[in-house]
């Protein structure tokens, strides 16, 4: 390796670690919970797709702001997602509904508000009809 | 009229097909964008188009909208990008290696098939209405509940026919390459064995290398070591999407013949990772190790200098083979029941072995450019160095979803299909592949590209528009906006929607330009010379 090389090579050594350290750290809020805790949910959610419908045990579900709470989601028949959005829209978490698994994901939610909850997978032409609006209220 | 050889010829009708793929592939992504900016908009192109589907019904917009999705990537990869592969690789590799191609009638037999394979799982969406999309997530592709049992068949038959053409083809390619380069054959073992760097690894260490004659891959030319290697996943792509397209085709013909078999006996997850397996030899495989090879052989070519670092180049695309071997959970990391390890080692650490390898041979690339100043900026070094540019971008946008930690938020938004994988496609491999047309024009016909001021349109055209396409939808994305999702009116994202379409239309400008000055360089009688058939010249010792 020729010494020009090697510098630049340096340099995307250093890249690389740079940014694995910053994103794995709980510099990225949830990787605090997802990576390097294991917290005790206080609510656990059971979320059913089935024939292009999302069934959840509420409308609205209600949780608190600064609370763990476990989504657990399954699928009747195909490939799904389990996608929150925030009121300006924007995507708060996501999972893929794998049918023939309880598909889990730890959740705090930071912001009180309605979420929208929406297929995040295709699963046939009628996907873009899976959406369950203001369908978990975050409360203070 | 130039006289045109007939290899050169076939190589250009590979061209002259992908670029119709490619019209194809840029009508329907014009068509899908206007569905998005303005769902209703299509409705008299819809019912045009219904006349040509033998559906019996009339479809939904979505099942028309999702359908042509299905159809989209098939053309756009399997179509222009793999034909033009194709084409350029049977020039290119006898060439470098002062060779002949050893089966020479594969090469008309690849053609046909690649082109009635690539037309027959194309129409089962386009006509036929098959929507499962292309990553085909077990078990939609079987649940005829959503998507239709003949297209799903048929896409099937179709998928199989271009996977088995891919075989033949490297079947040929490897069959070339390996053919009288000493004396007596290669076994594929031996092969196999010398593309991972097994004999080299020996000698490393200091054992005996084996009796038997070993492909020296240290005395062939770069370009030839990454066709070499590339192939390699391009095989491993091809046996494993025939075993997923297979695997439909038995569901598919146990249900037309009322003998249904159960979806689930299939393990969803299982059939992600063997799919996804398969299909990365491409998106992180192939695509990266050809590009590579591509930049080492044009950029000397074309500023007249030696490859800058050649002998770490030659580690840097073993790197590549073996980095794309383990990367594929990065298409699973919002899948939950992954293994945390598999999601962090291969979706994200051994991802990042890309970003070394990419990131040297770019370095390799642009340092030997700026060791040859003063170059001249021809068309193709100027598309060259375009295609850099697709990639740096295109990269880096896949880098930051392919963490465990974004990916939460970025997962099937508009980012990972527009910022990322178009910018890859449109900006890096698209721009890439004009390059090299740019280049073997004038090698294989002696006619030099017509006009100048043509090719700085297409270039900026081209970037501009594949950009702004990609960066509106990627904020999009960002924003909330997921893919194959479609949003009614009003929407939050109708004006990034809008600025994708318009860069969609810049992009057409592109091209078209492109097209009227290849036309006019090769003149309309060398072009529809093309359709003029003819026998494979006898050469001394070259097996027909």
């Amino acid at each position: 390796m020729e010494k020009e090389e090697r510098i630049w090579f340096g340099v995307l050594i250093a890249v690389f670690l740079v940014f694995n350290v910053i994103t794995l750290s709980p510099l990225v809020p949830w990787q605090q919970w997802l990576l390097w805790s294991n917290p005790t949910p206080t609510q656990r959610i059971a979320v059913e797709f089935s024939n292009y419908q999302i069934k959840l045990p509420a409308n609205p579900v209600r949780v608190k702001a600064g609370e763990f709470v476990e989504f657990t989601a399954t699928s009747a028949d195909v490939t799904y997602g389990l996608g929150a959005f925030r009121p300006d829209g924007a995507m708060a978490f996501q999972m893929q509904v794998i049918p023939g698994y309880e598909n889990k994901l730890v959740w705090k939610f930071d912001t009180p508000g309605l979420y929208d909850v929406r297929s995040t997978e295709y699963s046939g032409p009628r996907h873009s009809e899976m959406l369950v609006k203001k369908a978990i209220q975050v409360i203070p | 009229m130039t006289k045109i050889g007939w290899q050169e010829k076939w190589t250009l009708r590979f061209a002259v097909v992908a670029l119709v793929w490619l019209a194809i592939n840029g009508f329907e992504g014009i068509l899908m964008r206007t569905q998005l900016s303005a769902p209703g908009a299509l409705h008299g192109v819809e019912a045009a188009l219904n006349l040509f589907r033998p559906v019996g019904r009339e479809p939904s917009s979505a099942e028309v909208f999702y359908s042509m999705l299905t159809a989209h990537p098939i053309c756009g990869v399997y179509g222009f990008a793999y034909m033009a592969v194709m084409g350029a690789f049977y020039y290119l590799v006898p060439t470098l290696l002062k060779k002949e191609i050893r089966h020479k009638r594969l090469v008309p037999l690849n053609f046909w098939l690649q082109t009635v394979s690539v037309f027959v799982a194309w129409g089962a969406g386009f006509f036929l209405l098959f929507d499962a999309l292309y990553t085909l997530y077990w078990p939609l592709p079987v649940a005829y509940d959503r998507v239709p049992l003949v297209g799903s068949i048929v896409f099937a038959v179709g998928a199989a026919g271009i996977m088995v053409n891919i075989l033949l083809f490297s079947f040929n390619i490897f069959s070339t390459v390996l053919s009288k380069s000493n004396p007596g054959s290669y076994t594929t073992g031996q092969f196999l064995r010398a593309a991972f760097g097994i004999a080299a690894l020996r000698r490393w260490l200091g054992r005996k290398p084996d009796d038997d004659p070993q492909p020296d891959f240290g005395s062939l030319p770069v370009f030839i070591v990454s066709v070499a290697r590339g192939s390699v996943d391009t095989v491993i792509n091809a046996v494993v999407l025939l075993t997923a397209g297979g695997l439909i085709l038995v569901y598919g013909l146990a249900a037309l013949f009322n003998a249904p078999l159960n979806p689930l006996a299939v393990n969803a997850l299982v059939y992600k990772n063997w799919f996804w397996w398969g299909l990365d030899m491409v998106a992180d495989g192939n695509v990266l190790i050809y590009a590579a090879g591509v930049w080492y052989l044009l950029v000397p070519l074309l500023v007249g200098r030696k490859l800058y670092g050649e002998a770490v180049v030659r580690t840097v695309i073993l790197a590549d083979l073996l980095v794309s071997l383990g990367v594929w959970s990065h298409h699973l990391l919002a899948d939950r029941p992954q293994p945390l390890v598999m999601r962090l080692l291969s979706g994200q650490l051994i991802t990042w072995g890309e970003f070394f390898t990419m990131g040297l041979t770019i370095f390799v690339s642009l340092y030997t450019i700026w060791l040859a100043r003063p170059v001249k900026l021809t068309p193709p070094l100027k598309f060259v160095l375009g295609s850099i540019f697709g990639f740096l971008m295109g990269g880096a946008a896949g880098l930051i979803q392919a963490n465990v930690g974004l990916n939460l938020v970025l997962h099937n938004t508009q980012w990972v299909i527009s910022t990322h994988a178009h910018t890859m496609l449109l900006s890096g491999l698209g721009t890439l592949i004009f390059a090299v047309i740019y280049a073997l024009i004038p090698m294989m016909t002696g006619l030099e590209v017509r006009s100048r001021r043509l090719v700085d349109v297409h270039l900026w055209t081209w970037l501009v528009g594949s950009t702004a396409m990609a960066w509106a939808m990627g904020l999009a994305g960002i924003q909330g906006m997921l893919r194959r999702t479609l949003y009614p009116l009003p929407n939050q994202y109708e004006l990034h929607n809008v600025v994708a379409l318009a860069g969609g239309i810049v992009l057409a400008v592109g091209f078209l330009a492109f097209l009227v000055n290849i036309v006019g360089t090769l003149g309309w009688g060398n072009v529809l010379g093309l359709v003029v058939p003819e026998r494979p010249p006898r050469a001394s010792g070259a097996a027909a």
